[in-house]
């Protein structure tokens, strides 16, 4: 899966704070620790001459141990003096032999070591009269120290690397909101809302694209006025002369009988032609239009009512009805629904059934007819435009437009649902309309 | 007794076909070519009904419409060319009581006109809804006393939901029993009347409590 780019620039300004600021506290940690140890050292090393010295005036005398008592600095630390007579110590009890030979043999030393668990900081001292006097410092409050530096700095590069990545987000964020808004002015284009524009952008970068992307919304709207203009001129001009011609022609046709022989059957030609030639003109006027969004506000329909109404202006068809509300534009669906029983009218000899029944969570209106069906691949093809005639059995006294098909799928996709044709037994077809249901 | 009718049309040869048609159907057809000489003629001779195109030069048809309506309830039906629903509804809001679209048959034609022109049977003498008195016998109409001046139309939708006492009355039952639609579906026709209507005997139209809206089925008269 590939990562959206926010996330990458998020994660490439997390990961390089992250690389920087640990090199800077690792960097910091080594110099401070480092130096709290030099200093820690030459502290001990200072103070350990000063002890020898004490130690030195007080070898011989019984109070040593007392003097070793008093010298020590802490719970951590411990003294020892070996001398050739025995071994005199004081503090933290250390055996010599936990001590590195080394130490002990070539004084003067010093050597950080880890005596029963602690970690201390050994310095060895000649003594006058062949004695080696040893004192151990305790490292426990050096090491406490720099732990807790360390500590600090881990947290400081953790915090400092979520800084980045919170960082990175918020500017890919910003500098992707111009993206976004061409984005959503995109999509509202594309959901037929030609005037969406892209804000002024200032930024010398995005103006032109803003730009462009603006001139070509306003060229796509101008041209889908200019359509839209030209439709309306069209139905206009295509309406105006089919008017007078279906008048004139439905007059003739009420004199026919004055006409007898060839000119008759010519004025019967005619005539029909004029008729079927306006309900071409009316239905592809209506299908250039279907695309358009001028639909009232979708309303709330009573699915059965709506079916039992279209059929009681109709031959009587059976009727199979369930309740169902549908939202959605009535006069689309009427449309729907008369042009699928003028088509089983057509082409099978009348509409058997007319169903309306719900089916899981959508609802179907089916049309029903005893006709000769329509063969599996013309299924897709009759809801073409200009179908007609790939029917077989379609007959030449054919007065459709060709249009009624593509017509109920136009208004079926703009309702929101879809159409299609099957087989039904034992013969005829069923065409189909599913939607769905308003919920109650 | 013979209807007459008067059509205003530019189009000479749509006035001609649909004039020569007309008559056949049984109307006594005058004609107009614009709505400047149809004014005048309108004011001196008795007109049953007018059908005015929308498209007019000059004198618009839509203001047409609009100074017939002011001057009465004569009956009017727009004859459209165009079928956006913006210019269906400009012709009805400006006052026309039916409309028809171009390529239209005169049989067809004149089943509008005769729905519209259509009287209903000697019903009840008085009806009385919230502070509206309805006399449809005289075809007046009194809020709170005061004369309500509705047009033929918009008076019998407003009987029509009254006769129904609080019942509900379908869209389609008032577009077949008001316009004589049998095929129904332009509710737009409708809802612009009751709009109509409402403003005219609603005390707030926005909050209609005599004439409401039944959601998904039609109208009914409020209590």
């Amino acid at each position: 899966m590939r990562l959206t780019l926010r996330w990458r620039v998020a994660l490439a300004f997390g990961s390089g704070l992250l690389l920087v600021t640990s090199v800077l506290a690792f960097a910091t940690w080594n110099l401070a620790s480092g130096y709290l140890l030099r200093q820690r050292e030459a502290c001990a090393k200072r103070q350990a001459e000063v002890n020898v010295r004490l130690v030195e005036q007080s070898l011989s005398s019984p109070g040593l141990g007392e003097l070793l008592t008093g010298l020590t600095t802490g719970p951590d630390s411990s003294i020892l003096v070996l001398s050739p007579d025995g071994l005199v110590s004081a503090g933290r009890g250390v055996e010599p032999a936990q001590l590195p030979a080394a130490l002990v043999e070539h004084p003067p030393t010093s050597e950080r070591i880890t005596v029963n668990g602690l970690p201390v900081l050994a310095v060895a001292r000649p003594v006058a009269g062949g004695s080696v006097y040893v004192e151990l410092f305790g490292l426990r409050q050096l090491n406490r120290t720099s732990t807790f530096i360390g500590a600090v700095l881990i947290a400081g590069t953790i915090g400092s690397a979520l800084l980045g990545a919170a960082l990175g987000s918020w500017a890919s964020k910003r500098a992707l909101r111009p993206l976004s808004e061409l984005n959503s002015a995109a999509d509202r284009i594309a959901g037929g809302d030609l005037r969406a524009r892209l804000p002024d952008q200032d930024d010398p970068d995005l103006a032109a694209l803003a730009a462009k992307f603006n001139s070509t919304a306003a060229a796509l709207e101008q041209r889908a006025l200019r359509d839209a203009r030209f439709a309306s001129d069209v139905s206009h001009e295509l309406r105006s002369p089919l008017t007078t011609m279906v008048n004139a022609s439905a007059l003739l046709r009420r004199r026919r009988e004055h006409l007898p022989g060839t000119a008759g059957t010519a004025l019967e030609l005619l005539t029909s032609e004029v008729d079927r030639f306006a309900r071409m003109v009316v239905d592809l006027l209506e299908i250039s239009r279907s695309g358009q969004v001028d639909d009232p506000p979708p309303e709330e329909i009573a699915l059965d009512a709506l079916v039992r109404n279209v059929i009681a202006t109709r031959t009587a068809v059976p009727l199979d009805l369930e309740p169902v509300v549908v939202l959605g534009d009535r006069r689309r669906l009427d449309r729907v629904l008369t042009n699928l029983l003028d088509n089983a009218e057509r082409h099978a000899g009348g509409a058997v059934l007319v169903s309306v029944r719900r089916c899981g969570p959508v609802v179907r209106l089916a049309v029903e007819d005893r006709g000769p069906g329509v063969p599996e691949p013309l299924r897709e093809e009759i809801f073409e435009r200009f179908s007609r005639g790939v029917m077989a059995g379609s007959r030449g006294d054919d007065t459709g437009s060709g249009l009624g098909l593509a017509l109920v799928r136009e208004h079926v996709h703009r309702l929101g649902g879809r159409v299609w044709v099957e087989d039904r037994s034992p013969r005829g077809a069923r065409f189909v309309v599913e939607m769905v249901p308003t919920q109650f | 007794m013979c209807l007459r009718v008067l059509l205003v049309e530019d189009d000479e040869r749509i006035r001609r076909a649909l004039s020569l048609a007309l008559s056949d159907e049984g109307f006594a057809v005058d004609e107009s070519c614009s709505g400047e000489e149809a004014l005048p003629r309108l004011e001196k001779e008795p007109f049953d009904v007018v059908l005015v195109d929308l498209t007019l030069p000059g004198l618009d048809g839509l203001e047409l419409v609009r100074t017939l309506r002011s001057r009465g309830d004569l009956p009017i039906i727009v004859v459209t060319a165009r079928t956006d629903a913006r210019d269906v509804i400009a012709g009805l809001e400006a006052g026309a009581d039916d409309y028809v679209t171009k390529p239209l048959m005169a049989s067809v034609l004149a089943a509008r006109i005769r729905a519209l022109l259509r009287r209903r049977g000697p019903g009840r003498e008085f009806v009385r809804i919230g502070d509206l008195e309805i006399r449809p016998q005289e075809g007046l109409v009194h809020r709170a006393g005061e004369r309500v001046h509705l047009t033929r139309t918009e008076f019998r939708l407003l009987l029509e939901l009254a006769g129904a006492g609080g019942r509900i009355v379908t869209r389609e039952q008032l577009l077949q029993k008001v316009w004589g639609y049998d095929y129904f579906g332009d509710t737009r026709l409708l809802d612009v009347h009751m709009r109509r209507l409402r403003r005219k005997v609603e005390t707030n139209p926005d909050d209609p409590a005599l004439l409401l809206t039944v959601r998904g089925t039609g109208y009914r008269i409020g209590s």
